[in-house]
């Protein structure tokens, strides 16, 4: 009985639709917004404050400018970055005295003392321990100065107004232009700048977001990039040099990657996603002065603190895994020489060698630890002097030193070339993969977003190597 | 001992690109040779002969043969089939449907003619892919994915070209227009329909920015172009490109769309009054600038003008709102 009822209702709803018409929908937001408006003129008072209103238009005419528009933006962007790198230099370095210097020693001396056997306490502390606070030590100041910052401008209301400027270019490889925030939230941290994606309301724009994200050269990868260039590049020019060259180089890998975004965004737009539906609209709030401290206090809890737990749930069975394999033997080598010994092949076509891309592969959970990896290994497999033993990972104060132990282990400025040029293009960490999945809720797209840069990578590295070595 | 040398990796990985080229090489690759293969039996050529039949009843086998891309064996096994199922009837060597052919012709029709509003309303594709898409989805759905279908878009009447789209019951309701060269000169017509097919001239069209459902005004009529006004435009077209656009004539009491312009014309010291916005804006697109405020009635103006040129930002109920000028076109206004 009842279904009968309901297949009636339904019967008499679509003939309704069909006596409506296309134009049902319209009508519908027509009229509430013609009632909104008569509500409007009887209850709301409008207060005549042209003061607020000019200066707002006067700042919008000035930040959108022909001539001043783009300076301002990339002078920000600049002092933004700038602000960070240098300015987390110093807490950076704190908390690796502290955590890598001080802790460490210690937790070792009592672990013996409570007598752990060797296995546990390299396992744990050596292992787990250590690469938890390598990501905190690396992570943790640069994200705690980025987000803040970015915050604070996002809540000035100067954000939108960067999308507006841009939306031309990013418009013509099928992307957004509030692609350009996500983007430079990417040079923060990529899983935030995945999260980040959901200003854009766009379902095909955002997803072209999402994947590309991972080529904004991330805080994880900055030190990689600057560490490279000072030792290999700045050593190719007169000492005088060295310094601009090696930040040239630096910024040109950035670059490089902000170019592979716009590619890949283009490709994108024009294959897999040509289907997804694609809208476009773009608010400009007023501005208005950022709430301080609320901005501070909200962007640490709600970016910082929750990226940086999902780093450290990722890091500790890293950790794990990196000690396992450097101390667990097979034959009469560890698992990890056996891997290396695999994969040089493979990384040599590709201008590399074994220890980067086992690097790379235990590094997944986090970019910070892909040097202090390399460092290791190679001290494992040339048996060179220096190095903390066999699955503990390190760095060392001093530049020459770093790239002394790199040298001992086959490098040349091909091998550093390609690091970095590997480095921006390959998988995301898992972090960002873990956000990505998150975000888009579909397996497909989570791959499509992980193995894309790495072809990429594997593809650019190759050619690279090949080139080089016949021009040589 | 070591094979490895460079150059010789370089020609290996280009070998490999160019083997993945010429499978995966966009319409004419070997990855899609192989899908259209697969997707020609009988079935496909059955249906595109009854919808080919609908169109021009009484043609002849060679016609046949010319106007479908299949293979002759394929096509002729199929009118043996058609004419044993009683689907077609031979007239002195001409063929057109049977009533049974005629009621399957609607059916396939109904179809794509419901997946081309679908690709419309509810996906990103480009206008142009359209027709394609729904030439090979024609095939593919069932009736009752059909009825659904018709069901989650709301029963519509017509394709976003503007073709009606034949009900459940087999009912069709034709328009009935000219051929916008026919609509004399100083005369008032409304657009109720832009053919697709050939895909040539319709990619004319869609580059000049012309739009279903808009008033058009003809200026001069020649041999060689035609020029009409529309939506405070003014287009010219040849005759040939002309003929895939079908018009209603209007009287001068039905014409309200004197005034009307785009707001992407819009100057920025001008304000203007919103008439509606297009039919061309469909599906997501026009629910968001309804949601927006852009209603008729709502007062405009330019904001904020961009340094590159677009998007510009449009005042509008209070706020501030950047479109692009694809989006801006599609809007409706006359100026206050």
């Amino acid at each position: 009985m009842e279904t009968k009822n309901i297949d009636k209702i339904i019967e008499l709803s679509n003939e309704l639709r069909w006596q409506i018409g296309d134009d049902f929908h319209d009508n519908l937001t027509e009229a509430i917004y013609a009632d909104a408006s008569k509500i409007v003129e009887k209850t709301v008072v409008k207060d005549n404050k042209k003061g607020a209103f000019y200066l707002n238009a006067k700042i919008d005419q000035i930040v959108t400018s022909k001539i001043w528009g783009f300076p301002i933006m990339l002078l920000l962007l600049g002092l933004v970055l700038w602000l960070t790198i240098v300015g987390a230099n110093y807490p950076s370095s704190m908390l690796a005295s502290l955590l890598l210097d001080t802790i460490h020693p210690f937790l070792k001396e009592g672990a013996s003392f409570l007598g752990f056997p060797w296995w546990l306490s390299g396992f744990l502390i050596d292992g787990v321990y250590l690469a938890v606070a390598w990501v905190i030590a690396v992570m943790l100041p640069p994200m705690a100065i980025f987000f803040p910052l970015f915050t604070l401008l996002e809540d000035f209301g100067y954000l939108p107004r960067v999308a507006f400027n841009m939306d031309a270019l990013f418009k013509k490889s099928g992307a957004h232009g509030k692609q350009a925030l996500t983007m430079s939230m990417g040079f923060g941290c990529n899983a935030a700048g995945v999260v980040a994606t959901r200003i854009i309301d766009s379902p095909r724009e955002r997803l072209i977001a999402i994947i590309t994200n991972n080529f904004s050269l991330c805080n994880g990868r900055w030190p990689t990039q600057i560490l490279l260039a000072t030792i290999f590049i700045g050593a190719v020019v007169p000492s005088s040099y060295s310094s601009f060259v090696s930040l040239a180089a630096v910024v040109g890998i950035a670059v490089l990657g902000i170019f592979f975004m716009f590619f890949f965004s283009w490709a994108l737009s024009k294959t897999v996603l040509k289907g997804e539906v694609s809208t476009f609209n773009l608010e400009l709030p007023p501005y208005r002065t950022p709430l301080f401290w609320k901005t501070i206090y909200t962007s640490l809890i709600d970016r910082t603190l929750i990226v940086l737990w999902r780093a450290i749930v990722f890091a500790a069975p890293a950790g794990a895994v990196i000690w396992l394999i450097s101390n667990v033997f097979i034959g009469d080598q560890s698992i990890a020489v056996h891997l290396i010994h695999s994969l040089d092949g493979f990384g040599f076509l590709l201008g590399l060698n074994g220890v980067i891309l086992l690097a790379y592969i235990v590094a997944i959970p986090a970019n910070e630890i892909v040097i202090p990896s390399i460092l290791m290994l190679t001290v494992m497999v040339t048996g060179a002097v220096g190095g903390a033993g066999a699955g503990v990972m390190f760095e060392l104060d001093s530049v020459t030193a770093t790239g002394d132990i790199l040298r001992s282990g086959g490098w040349t400025l091909l091998t550093a070339v390609n690091v970095m040029l590997f480095s921006l293009l390959h998988n995301p960490c898992s972090t960002t993969i873990y956000t990505i999945y998150k975000e888009t809720k579909s397996t497909k797209w989570t791959v499509v977003a992980t193995i894309l840069p790495i072809v990429a990578g594997f593809i650019i590295t190759f050619l690279v190597a090949q080139i080089w070595r016949i021009m040589s | 001992m070591n094979p490895y040398n460079p150059i010789i990796a370089l020609l290996v990985f280009f070998g490999v690109v160019l083997v993945l080229f010429l499978i995966f090489k966009p319409k004419n690759g070997l990855f899609f040779k192989y899908q259209k293969v697969r997707k020609e039996n009988e079935k496909t050529a059955i249906e595109d002969i009854l919808k080919l039949l609908y169109h021009d009843a009484n043609i002849s086998k060679s016609t046949i043969f010319n106007e479908l891309d299949f293979s002759q064996n394929l096509l002729l096994e199929s009118i043996e089939t058609m004419m044993d199922s009683g689907l077609i009837k031979k007239e002195k060597e001409l063929f057109s449907l049977t009533k049974d052919g005629h009621e399957y012709a609607l059916r396939i029709i109904r179809a794509h003619r419901l997946w081309e509003k679908y690709l419309s309303e509810k996906t990103g594709f480009h206008k142009e892919e359209w027709h394609k898409r729904a030439e090979l989805k024609e095939h593919e759905l069932s009736g009752e994915e059909v009825d659904d279908l018709s069901t989650l878009l709301g029963n519509p009447r017509y394709d976003p070209h503007g073709d009606p789209i034949p009900t459940k019951a087999g009912k069709i309701h034709e328009k009935k227009g000219i051929l916008l060269s026919d609509l004399p000169v100083f005369n008032f017509g409304k657009i109720i329909h832009i053919e697709d097919e050939p895909i040539a001239v319709y990619k004319q069209i869609l580059e000049k920015n012309i739009h279903l459902d808009s008033q058009v005004y003809m200026k001069e009529t020649s041999k060689n172009r035609l020029v009409f006004e529309s939506e405070g435009e003014q287009f010219i077209l040849s005759p040939i490109v002309a003929n895939n656009i079908t018009v209603i004539s209007l009287d001068k009491a039905d014409v309200v769309e004197k005034d009307t312009m785009r707001l992407s014309n819009l100057e920025s010291n001008q304000k203007a009054i919103i008439i509606g916005i297009s039919k061309e804006c469909r599906g997501e697109n026009r629910r968001r600038l309804l949601d927006l405020g852009f209603v008729k009635g709502a007062t405009v103006s330019i904001d904020l003008l961009n340094p590159l040129g677009d998007p510009k930002a449009f005042l509008i109920k209070g706020t501030a709102i950047a479109l692009r000028k694809d989006q801006a076109v599609k809007i409706l206004i006359t100026k206050r």
